[in-house]
């Protein structure tokens, strides 16, 4: 399955009477590569992913796909799969008619048809369920043959608007491995859109970190954790400290996992827990500093040590290179 | 409770037997329907049973003894010395499929537009415009087209100053202005059906099948159209039996060329005193009709590829 690189050039949209839906935006994803637009609702993911997929026509910018200006192609030339968050399933029609329907448009002879079917739906897991209805299905089974159906056309683009959103936590978590598996398996870039900041960590090569239409940052999961580059950013994702600073200079933060518990009369901050939150593999504490301020501090349970008690006095310690310097 | 003793005992009650009380006693919603089905029973089941009982009685056996039970009306259609019954028949069925058909074609797309409006200001619009002629009563609507389709209609008196033609064209006291009317005064019914169940199609699904290859049209065809076809089922059998039991329109636009099976009924109620064929004509024109819906039913369902619709 050939896979193409997607280019966003200062790609605009408005909705008529209503603010700036995305606004100004630029981004390079590579061929093959597993892509997240991350961010709150309203933040306009959700309407750059349906402009690529043509769903929506930029008010300005341009949108390459492999190469090509593809921002004046009608939808169905754009050979794009879409998966959407409510799956999106033709109810009138079977598993195995759902997923022919792609083949069926571009008008391959019926043993083809028939054959491509048959491997996509073995390479989701749901042979044995081509004659069942979408509502004879299980979620996650919808899932799966809407992931079929995107699939099966062989597209250069995979766009997923939030694909697990709809499934409870356990099947999220398994479907994620299945779906990042699958992807790299067939080398098709793809682009997924969410809310969920565990998610878009967990499972994508890059995130795009969107906030009222523009892009805050773009980087590896990894970057984006550990060097958020402006306040939302490290606000969005995860857990964080925002440090004081001197008036005028740069805003610091710290993750709660730079922060050690210590006896009371060690490090920075005297204070007493107020709550503790068990997580299982680590707890995290809320400490109000005697100064009056509230600091987050993770602590793993190495070995049986039990979660301590909220009301016990500790001092946080940590230090200077593990806060990060953000840009606003 | 019989079967507990076999069971280790739990903190879960035992779900089935619950089940099995709560099902027996109506819920207070149920007494809700009463006064519907009061009224159904009272006004169609109890009408209806008077009607088939009288269709195969020789005189109205409540005033006279020597009635006794016959076929004799229902010969006397099939006979058809006269020659005007089955032409009836056949003229009120075509009259109510020719208006099925156009009303269909004229509503699909005014409901489908009222579904997909964004804007709520057009769809309130577009739906006052729709409701509107409902608030004039049947008799005047009709009398209005009588004014703009006679020979020396509106209509008629335009062509003829604009040339087009030099006789008045029949326009009325035929089929023709009887289904124009009719389609006039049943669109709403089927825009209105057609709307809800239009506007409850998701528009993903037809993002969907666009993002597959499939053209607009293509949409339309594969994936909007069936899945309206429970709304166009509905719209159709409102509207055919609306039309085919139409009365008013009928006597009136198609003046003395035209006879239904509704304006026979009522000759022979009204002038001919004849209760017992008037009942084997209902009866005859209620079991043809639901013969058509049965087989319309049956043809949506598989082309659109659904189970039984109804």
């Amino acid at each position: 399955m050939s896979s193409a690189a997607i280019r966003l050039e200062r790609v605009s949209k408005r909705f008529d009477g209503r603010v700036v839906a995305v606004d100004d935006v630029s981004l390079e994803i590579a061929a093959g590569e597993f892509f997240a637009l991350l961010g709150p609702s309203g933040c306009g993911k959700t309407t750059t992913l349906r402009m690529i997929a043509g769903f929506e026509r930029p008010d300005s910018g341009r949108i390459h796909v492999g190469g090509a200006d593809i921002t004046d192609v009608a939808v169905h030339r754009r050979d794009m799969g879409m998966v959407f968050q409510s799956y999106a399933l033709f109810p009138h029609r079977t598993v195995t008619e759902n997923v022919a329907f792609g083949l069926r448009m571009r008008e391959l002879p019926k043993p083809e048809i028939a054959r491509r079917v048959e491997a996509a739906l073995a390479q989701v897991a749901l042979t044995g369920l081509e004659a069942r209805r979408p509502a004879q299905l299980s979620g996650g089974q919808q899932q799966r043959v809407a992931l079929a159906r995107a699939l099966v056309i062989e597209p250069r683009v995979l766009l997923c608007d939030e694909p697990l959103g709809a499934l409870d936590r356990k099947l999220r978590q398994q479907m994620q491995f299945e779906l990042k598996e699958l992807q790299r398996r067939l080398g098709v870039t793809l682009v997924f859109v969410t809310h969920d900041q565990e998610e878009a960590l967990a499972m994508s090569d890059r995130i795009a970190v969107m906030d009222r239409g523009r892009i805050e940052q773009v980087g590896t999961p990894a970057e984006i954790y550990g060097r958020p580059r402006t306040r939302f950013v490290a606000d969005f994702i995860g857990e964080i400290n925002f440090l004081e600073s001197e008036p005028g200079a740069a805003p610091r933060a710290l993750r709660p996992e730079r922060v050690r518990l210590a006896p009371p009369g060690e490090g920075r901050v005297a204070g007493a827990i107020e709550t503790a939150n068990f997580l299982g593999g680590s707890t995290l504490y809320r400490v109000r500093g005697d100064d009056g301020r509230l600091l987050l501090a993770r602590e793993t349970h190495a070995g049986d040590r039990a979660p301590r008690d909220p009301g016990q006095r500790v001092g946080l310690v940590w230090s200077d290179e593990d806060a990060v310097t953000l840009e606003r | 409770m019989r079967d507990l003793p076999r069971r280790p005992l739990r903190a879960a009650p035992d779900l089935r037997h619950h089940r099995k009380v709560i099902a027996s006693r109506p819920t207070p919603v149920a007494w809700l329907i009463a006064p519907a089905a009061l009224l159904f029973v009272l006004f169609f089941v109890l009408p209806f049973a008077v009607m088939a009982t009288m269709s195969f009685f020789s005189h109205n056996p409540v005033s006279n003894p020597n009635a006794v039970l016959t076929f004799r009306h229902y010969q006397r259609f099939i006979d058809d010395s006269a020659g005007i019954f089955h032409e009836a028949l056949l003229s009120t069925l075509r009259i109510g499929l020719i208006t099925t058909a156009i009303a269909l074609a004229i509503g699909y797309p005014l409901a489908h537009w009222m579904a997909r409006m964004q804007s709520r200001l057009g769809h309130a619009l577009l739906l006052m415009a729709v409701i509107a002629p409902m608030l004039t009563g049947i008799v005047v609507r009709t009398f209005a087209w009588m004014t703009l389709l006679q020979d020396k209609g509106v209509v008629n008196t335009l062509l003829i100053s604009w040339g087009f033609t030099e006789k008045p064209l029949p326009l009325m006291y035929n089929e023709f202005g009887t289904v124009v009317a009719l389609v006039h005064i049943y669109v709403p019914f089927m825009v209105l059906t057609l709307t809800g169940v239009i506007g409850r199609i998701d528009e993903r699904l037809e993002q969907a099948a666009r993002s597959l290859g499939a053209s607009r049209a293509r949409t339309f065809l594969e994936v909007t159209l069936p899945l309206s076809v429970p709304g166009i089922l509905a719209g159709s059998l409102l509207v055919f039996a609306l039309s085919i039991s139409a009365y008013v329109t009928p006597s009136l636009m198609g003046g003395t060329s035209v006879l239904t099976l509704p304006m026979l009924i009522a000759q022979q109620v009204g002038t001919s005193f004849n209760p017992g064929f008037a009942g084997a004509l209902g009866v005859i024109l209620l079991t043809v009709s639901l013969a058509i819906v049965v087989a319309y039913n049956r043809i949506l369902a598989r082309l659109s590829g659904q189970g039984n619709l109804a």
